[in-house]
Parts: C-alpha cells; structure tokens; sequence
C-alpha cells in the first residue's frame, strides 16, 4: 500500500509546492555548505583577532607626588598623558587627540594637534577644530608604595582631581 | 642503428626543442598570425582580430595597460625589496638605511617601487576617468566598471598600507590617522580598527598585519580580479566602440569566397576567438567562425568587419606602452629619490603631519570632520561610483569621448573629478603647520 501512494508523488505535477526528498537534501546540503563557509570565515576573524596585547599596561605607575611640585605641566610622552598639579590639586590628562589620534602638543593657551588643528584649553576641553569631544581625564590613585598611579582604563569627568 | 641518423637527430634536436615549446613560427599568413595568438597561453588573453577603433591611441591612451605594467613592476621591485626588509619596529627603518648604502641598486629599487606605486594610482584613476568619459561601463559592460571600482579601493589600500611598512615618521602617524578613521565607521568602528592593528595603537602588531596585508593578501586578490577584469573585456564583447566602428567601412578587397554564407554567419560580429554567442546587446542570434571549428586550431576567414589581427598590431601597441611605462618609471627613479623621513617618534606627530598626495583630499576632508570626511562622504562616492552603470540609463554615446549625448552625466562626474583633485591641491600646497590655511607663494 506505501508503495502505492509513493509512487505518484514522485510525479513533477503532483509534487507543485511539496518538498520533495530531493529538494529536501538540496536545500540542507545547500545550508550546510554555506554554513560552514560562514562559519570558517567568522572563525577567521576570531583568530586574527588577538586576545593578549603587547603594548603597554592600562595602569601604570608615574612617579612619587614630591615629583610634581605644585605649578607643574609636564607631558610623559611615553605614556600620551599630561600631569599638572596646582597646589594639592593632581591630574592626568591624555594627550591623545580625540580626532584622529595624533598627539597634541602643549601650547600657551592649552593643547594644540598638529595634524588637523583641534585646540583645547588647560582642561582639555574643545576649543577649536575637528576634535568631536574633551581630552579624557584619567584616574589618579595613590598606590601603597606611596607612588602615583594612572589608570588609562578608567576616565573620570574633568575637574575631578586626585588630592596629593 | 645508422650513425648518420643519430647525428641527424642530434642536429634536429635545437629545433624540434623550440618547435615544442613555440608550436608556431613567426606568422607569415592571417592563420599563422591567428594561430600565434591562439595557442601561445601569454597571447591567448587576447581575441584573435581587434576592432580597429580598440587600438586607436588616443581612445583609450592605454591607461587600463600602464595600469597593469605598472602593477607588474610593483611585484617584481616588491619581491625583490623583500629579500631585505625585516617587518620588525627595531629594524624596519634600518634596514631602509642600509636599502641606500649597502646594497646594490637598493636605492634605486625602492625608488621604482614607490614611483610606480604613485604612477598606480594616478594611472588607475585616469583609467577610471577615460572608461566614465567614453561612456565605457554601460550595459554590458557594467559589472567590469563594479570591478574597476573595487580594483581602485584595493589600489589605495594597497599603498596605504605599503608606506607603514619603513616605519618613518610619515608611516607612523599616517597609519595612526588612517586607523582612527577606520575607528569612526558606525557600529564596528573600534573593532574594525583594532583588528587592523592588532593592539591599541600602533606598533609591531601593526607593523606585521600590514605587512602581512600589503605583501601577500592584497597582491593575491588583486591579481585575482585583474584577470577577472580582463576576462570580462572579452566576454563583454570587447573595448566599447561607436556602433559604426563594427560596420564595414571599406572591403578592402578582401576574397569574401572563403566565407561560408550558408552558415549565416553575420560579418558584423566582431572576431573573437572562441567565442560562439554574440553579445547580449545583440539582439540576433550570431556565430563566429571560431565557434564551428574542431580541434586545436583556429581558421579566420577574412571579412570586412573593420577588425584587424593582434598580431602584429595590438601586441605591438601593447608593447609600446609597457616600453613606455618602464622607461618612465626608470627616468623618474633616476632623477628622484624616495622620500624617507625621520625614524619614528611616537612622542611628536611632524607638524604638519601629511600623508601622500593621493590621500590629501581626505586628509583635508577629515579636517572638518573626521565622521563625515573620513567615512561618510567617501562611502557615499565609493557607493554612487559602484552604482553608476546601473543608475545611468542612458545607452547613447558608447564608446565617444565626450558624447554630446552623455552631457549631463559627462558634466557631473567632470565636477566629481575636480571636487576631488581640488580638495588633493588644498591639502597639498594650502595647508601649513596646525592645518592652518597657508598661501605657496
């Protein structure tokens, strides 16, 4: 009786909107190969991205506070930050451009980048050119070895400084 | 075995060497000049007979060619230059060093590099030009013109990120600047950035990656759509041409007897060498004579279809301006040298720091706003330059320079062009210290 009823299904008309076994593995085939084409080429992505960088550490030590005397500015340009102190008052901040990443360099009335003209007062904030948004202030805490330490993954809104 | 037959072999030998690798002598006759393109695999790329307006100079000026030699030069300076660079931050720059003072012709080598890799993207530019002003992408040749927009992008990609590779001053905070607008793309922005560098900033990782990018993954897909790129120029029916170029103008006294009228095959048809079906374009349904024959060889028959045989006369254009790029490239590495600025310091961006001219135009652009400058304007060229053939309707003025019949979009992309080399003259000669507006003179 089952090979009664199969054999006219296999008919083309009969078959109109149906899914046939062919079109069946057709389809899944199709889905697996495209499949895993996609998925070999995310796992490319995954593997040329990195999970450990080697540049340099987030946090970082700068130095004991008797080292910046009050009236300080002084750029570390290996670390892209800019410590100033006025009296008890301690800041770090970057001296990354937020345009395009060029750095900026101090100037009279605050920052000045040299690739596209952004300028910024002595806080950092825009003053003019391209720049989108404010040099970041990053935290500044007092380590137990009594030396100053600047955490570049953590930005903390201007004004706020660290009490030396 | 007779000695003498021995010797004669041992004679014959030098030719019967020669005849295996080039199966035809210099052609005397129109089947040994269709035969030489047929079966030699450097000449088979190439129809057997060209339309006469394909080779005339001043059509296409051979910019779609200089562009080829031009690449053809890069890989071979470029894998030279490799048996001497080391992708490494505490030797790149030395190694140019010594590229000058220690090794042969090393000077001269990077100076041909980085010449041709200019002559590139002038050349790729002008063709791109030369194909739009011609009206040279419309149907059917309109995926060719996607492709040559796409060849385009890997072109400027590739010599972006070819000039990190000294790690000079200019490398350091060109790719700095470069990588900070990639970082601007919505959505993906940081993450594309920080995949393309490999780290936070730049420094080794990004070094190697764009080494790694600019020596073998843009080389191989470039290559890639190149010989899709041509492929589809035949494929395509051909350079474009007015529709009267196909006509037959004159007889030129040719025996038409040979020709198999019975077959209907139509003298219209440009020859093309294997090719059966006419083009698309082409309402009817046409054979070329190539199409009915069997086995390794082609036969020609001589019809008056204003085409003539690429040998000698296309090769020999081909030819001439390969020559012509060389030298060019020789003369400009012999009168000027490569520029190598100072090694980098990541503490102090050179002020005003400027990338190559090619990238001015951007550069001046992303002075306003880096969003808008450095991504959302050039996404919007490079999607309205993808989409012309298929926004441009109109299919008059094929194969003319500057079609009356082509005015407005002539005129629109004549603006584009000038927009664009405008922004490259302000970024270039405008611009001083801080970015701020300088006048040259």
């Amino acid at each position: 009786m089952a090979m009664a009823k199969k054999a006219p299904a296999s008919e083309p008309e009969q078959t109109e909107g149906q899914v046939t076994r062919r079109r069946m593995l057709n389809w899944l085939s199709s889905v697996g190969l495209f499949g895993s084409a996609i998925v070999s080429v995310f796992s490319n992505l995954v593997f040329i991205k990195p999970r450990a960088t080697y540049g340099q550490p987030n946090r970082f030590s700068i130095g004991k506070p008797e080292d910046f005397p009050s009236g300080t500015r002084i750029t570390l340009s290996e670390q892209n930050i800019c410590v100033v102190r006025e009296g008890e008052k301690l800041c770090a901040i970057s001296t990354v451009c937020t345009h395009l990443g060029c750095i900026v360099s101090t100037s009279e009335t605050g920052f000045a980048c040299p690739c596209h003209g952004s300028r910024y007062d002595q806080d950092g904030n825009v003053t003019g050119g391209p720049a989108p948004k404010a040099l970041p202030w990053y935290k500044v805490t007092l380590a137990p070895n009594g030396e100053l330490e600047v955490d570049k993954g953590e930005e903390i809104p201007p004004g706020t400084y660290f009490n030396a | 075995m007779p000695k003498k037959s021995y010797f004669n072999s041992l004679t014959e030998l030098p030719a019967n060497i020669w005849h295996s690798i080039f199966r035809n002598p210099l052609p005397s006759s129109d089947l040994g000049r269709s035969q030489t393109s047929f079966t030699n695999f450097f000449l088979h790329i190439h129809p057997v007979k060209v339309n006469k307006h394909t080779i005339k100079p001043w059509f296409t000026m051979g910019l779609g060619l200089i562009t080829f030699f031009l690449f053809v030069i890069l890989i071979v300076t470029g894998v030279l230059l490799m048996f001497y660079y080391v992708p490494s931050t505490e030797q790149a720059y030395n190694r140019m060093l010594d590229l000058r003072s220690s090794v042969a012709f090393g000077t001269f080598l990077r100076n041909m590099h980085r010449w041709a890799a200019h002559g590139m993207v002038a050349a790729v530019f002008l063709h791109m030009c030369r194909v739009f002003f011609t009206g040279s992408y419309k149907k059917p040749r309109e995926f060719n013109w996607v492709l040559g927009v796409v060849l385009f992008l890997l072109t400027l990609f590739s010599s972006f990120t070819g000039y990190l590779l000294p790690w000079d001053q200019l490398a350091f905070w060109a790719i700095t600047v470069g990588a900070a607008i990639a970082g601007y793309a919505p959505v993906f922005g940081k993450e594309i950035q920080f995949l393309l560098l490999g780290d936070t900033t730049v420094g080794q990782e990004a070094l190697l990656r764009f080494y790694v990018l600019h020596i073998a993954v843009l080389p191989l897909v470039m290559t890639m759509l190149i010989a899709v790129h041509f492929w589809r120029i035949r494929k395509d029916g051909g350079l474009s041409r007015p529709e009267e170029a196909d006509a037959a103008s004159q007889p030129q006294g040719e025996s038409l007897e040979t020709w198999p009228t019975e077959l209907d095959v139509t003298p219209a048809q440009p020859a093309e060498a294997v090719q059966t079906v006419a083009a698309p374009a082409i309402e009817k349904k046409r054979y070329g004579v190539q199409g009915l024959v069997r086995g390794p060889f082609t036969k020609v028959g001589n019809v008056p279809d204003n085409s003539v045989f690429s040998w000698p006369n296309l090769f020999m254009a081909e030819l001439f301006v390969f020559v012509l790029t060389l030298a060019g490239v020789l003369v400009v590495s012999l009168l000027f040298n490569a520029p190598l600025e100072e090694p980098v310091n990541i503490a102090h961006p050179p002020n005003p720091a400027k990338a190559p001219w090619y990238f001015l135009g951007l550069q001046e652009m992303v002075s306003y706003s880096a969003f808008w400058g450095g991504v959302g304007i050039p996404t919007l060229e490079v999607l309205i330059l993808l989409l012309v053939p298929y926004l441009d309707r109109n299919t008059k003025g094929v194969g003319r320079w500057f079609a009356k019949e082509r005015l407005l979009a002539n005129t629109l992309f004549l603006t584009f062009v000038i927009v664009n080399i405008g922004l490259i003259i302000i970024g270039t000669f405008f611009r001083g210290p801080n970015w701020e507006f300088v006048s040259p003179w």
